[in-house]
């Protein structure tokens, strides 16, 4: 178990080490969803009205920022691990799958920390949100988990890509995820049978509490879609680490 | 030849869809020698190799590695075994300390931070060890990656195509290293296709299409091409083709009745390359008539 434990902390620190010396990798984090916040609040400025509330709007538009670029850095650094033959070279030293993955989640989890955070400080900044510090807590907890479950979503598709080109076709299904979580479009508006395509979408069960939250609601209030979200990413984990190829 | 096997392997096939990568090989290994794997590209080499290290299931065959299954004991194996891949397979912003602190610490071994520094000041890259590999150069890059191999002391190294793309002084220091390795007890697979470094093996195999065609000891793999023997007498000299000529040569020289009016012998003997090509193209001109 210690020796375990000991190869998740020497994945995990050598992948902060390496995000330590790369600066891009940083600013796509951590920059660049804070540039787009900035573009939303302008265009929801020009489209503001008396009727237009856009505070309803802005928490699950940066849980997507969080849900796309978590999932976009972890699936391409990820096909870099394995089209370098990195990947193929920490299992023949010794480090098993699920060290491997364990070892990314609590490095990147550091990085996603930061980035709900900040994001959620430039929302409040910008619009004024007048929500308590316990709603804050909770609106962060659950950005929080989402950033967790794009990561092991980014570990997932990583494992069927051979090149960083075959990350790409994936791209259209979180746009495609994005309109059926009802972050654009409400839930109840959308078609019936894109239902079950929400269901597939990390981002609606994040959405669903996040509206219950904005609404002033406890964070226990819509428990089933709270507990859904740790389940989904679990079960994620599950295929995450089962899929992950070893062999030739 | 009664030495101990690290190494064992009997009827290994391995295919991929309709390719057979690997057609029946038997190999044995002794613990200790440096045992090269001579072939073209695509002969299979790398192949064998990851099948030797538990990366790649085998179709069939026995395989034997220090008396483990790659296939079943797949993980106590790696504890006791280096692996260099063909590409380096190291990250690029990492220094070669941290990238080697890194494969070190998949082993768990009390000792890391001395045998990290011990293997720095063995492939010669104590003075470089703080910078990013991209700063490095190739030929250090490909240090580091031995390195990485070593760092936690295996009995049993696998090295794949290890000196290819770097300079000739450079393959020469790598040799001297697989060479201090094997002294220390080492047993040492080395993949190459090329020829001019293989005389350092204690033992070769030549390897074609998933076939192993030959292994022998470099030398006696030499002799068996063929040398031309020059006998020159009084002036006069007449010249004899003959494959195996340690053992022809006291033969010829018996038909002269080993008189002292012999005055010179030349003997001039294949290359290895030009007995690993004909071994090849004999394989191939079987193949040929088989089908």
């Amino acid at each position: 178990m210690s020796a375990t434990l000991g190869r998740i902390g020497a994945m995990a620190s050598r992948v902060l080490v390496q995000l330590r010396h790369d600066r891009r990798q940083i600013g796509l984090s951590l920059v660049f969803p804070l540039i787009i916040i900035y573009f939303i609040k302008v265009l929801l400025d020009a489209l503001a009205g008396p009727f237009f509330n856009p505070s309803v709007y802005v928490i699950p538009y940066g849980a997507f920022l969080v849900h796309f670029i978590t999932f976009l850095v972890t699936a391409i650094v990820l096909v870099g691990e394995r089209t370098q033959g990195t990947l193929d070279r920490m299992f023949i030293s010794g480090y098993r799958r699920l060290e491997i993955i364990s070892g990314y989640l609590l490095a990147y989890t550091v990085l996603s920390t930061l980035q709900s955070l900040l994001i959620l400080v430039e929302l409040n900044w910008l619009f004024s949100l007048e929500y308590s510090l316990a709603q804050f807590a909770a609106i962060y907890l659950i950005m929080w988990l989402l950033a967790v479950i794009s990561m092991i979503l980014g570990l997932l598709v990583s494992n069927f890509c051979r090149t960083v080109g075959q990350v790409l076709p994936f791209f259209p299904l979180i746009l495609i995820s994005m309109i059926v979580s009802g972050v654009i479009i409400p839930f109840d508006k959308l078609p019936d049978w894109t239902h079950v395509l929400s269901y597939i979408s990390p981002l609606f069960y994040a959405n669903e509490v996040l509206q219950e939250l904005i609404k002033g609601s406890n964070l226990l209030d819509n428990w089933v879609m709270l507990v859904s979200l740790p389940l989904y990413g679990v079960i994620l984990l599950m295929l995450s680490t089962l899929t992950l190829r070893e062999l030739d | 030849m009664g030495g101990e096997v690290a190494v064992s392997v009997q009827g290994l096939k391995k295919s991929y869809g309709p390719i057979q990568a690997l057609r029946g090989v038997d190999l044995r290994i002794e613990s200790g020698q440096i045992f090269g794997l001579l072939g073209p590209n695509g002969a299979g080499k790398t192949t064998l190799i990851r099948l030797l290290i538990g990366s790649s299931k085998r179709d069939s065959g026995e395989v034997s590695v220090l008396g483990l299954d790659p296939a079943v004991e797949k993980w106590a194996l790696r504890r006791a075994i280096g692996y260099m891949p063909q590409e380096p397979a190291l990250y690029d912003d990492l220094s070669a300390r941290e990238n080697l602190t890194f494969f070190a610490q998949a082993h768990r071994r009390r000792d890391l931070a001395q045998r990290v520094e011990e293997t720095l000041e063995f492939v010669g890259l104590s003075g470089r060890a703080n910078d990013p590999l991209y700063k490095l150069s190739g030929g250090m890059v490909q240090r580091v990656s031995l390195a990485c191999a070593i760092v936690h002391q295996p009995p049993v190294l696998f090295l794949d195509e290890p000196t290819t793309g770097i300079d000739p002084k450079l393959r020469e220091s790598f040799w001297q290293h697989f060479r201090r390795l094997a002294s220390e007890g080492r047993t040492i697979l080395v993949s190459t296709h090329q020829m001019d470094e293989v005389m350092y093996c204690d033992r070769l195999a030549i390897l074609q299409e998933g076939e192993l065609l030959a292994v022998d000891t470099p030398r006696k793999l030499l002799w068996t091409g063929e040398a031309v023997i020059t006998i020159g007498r009084g002036g006069q000299t007449r010249e004899f083709e003959a494959h195996d000529y340690p053992r022809k040569l006291p033969e010829i020289l018996r038909q002269y009745g080993l008189e002292a009016g012999i005055d010179r012998i030349e003997i001039e003997q294949a290359t290895l390359e030009q007995v690993v090509l004909s071994i090849i193209a004999e394989h191939d001109r079987q193949k040929r008539e088989e089908n």
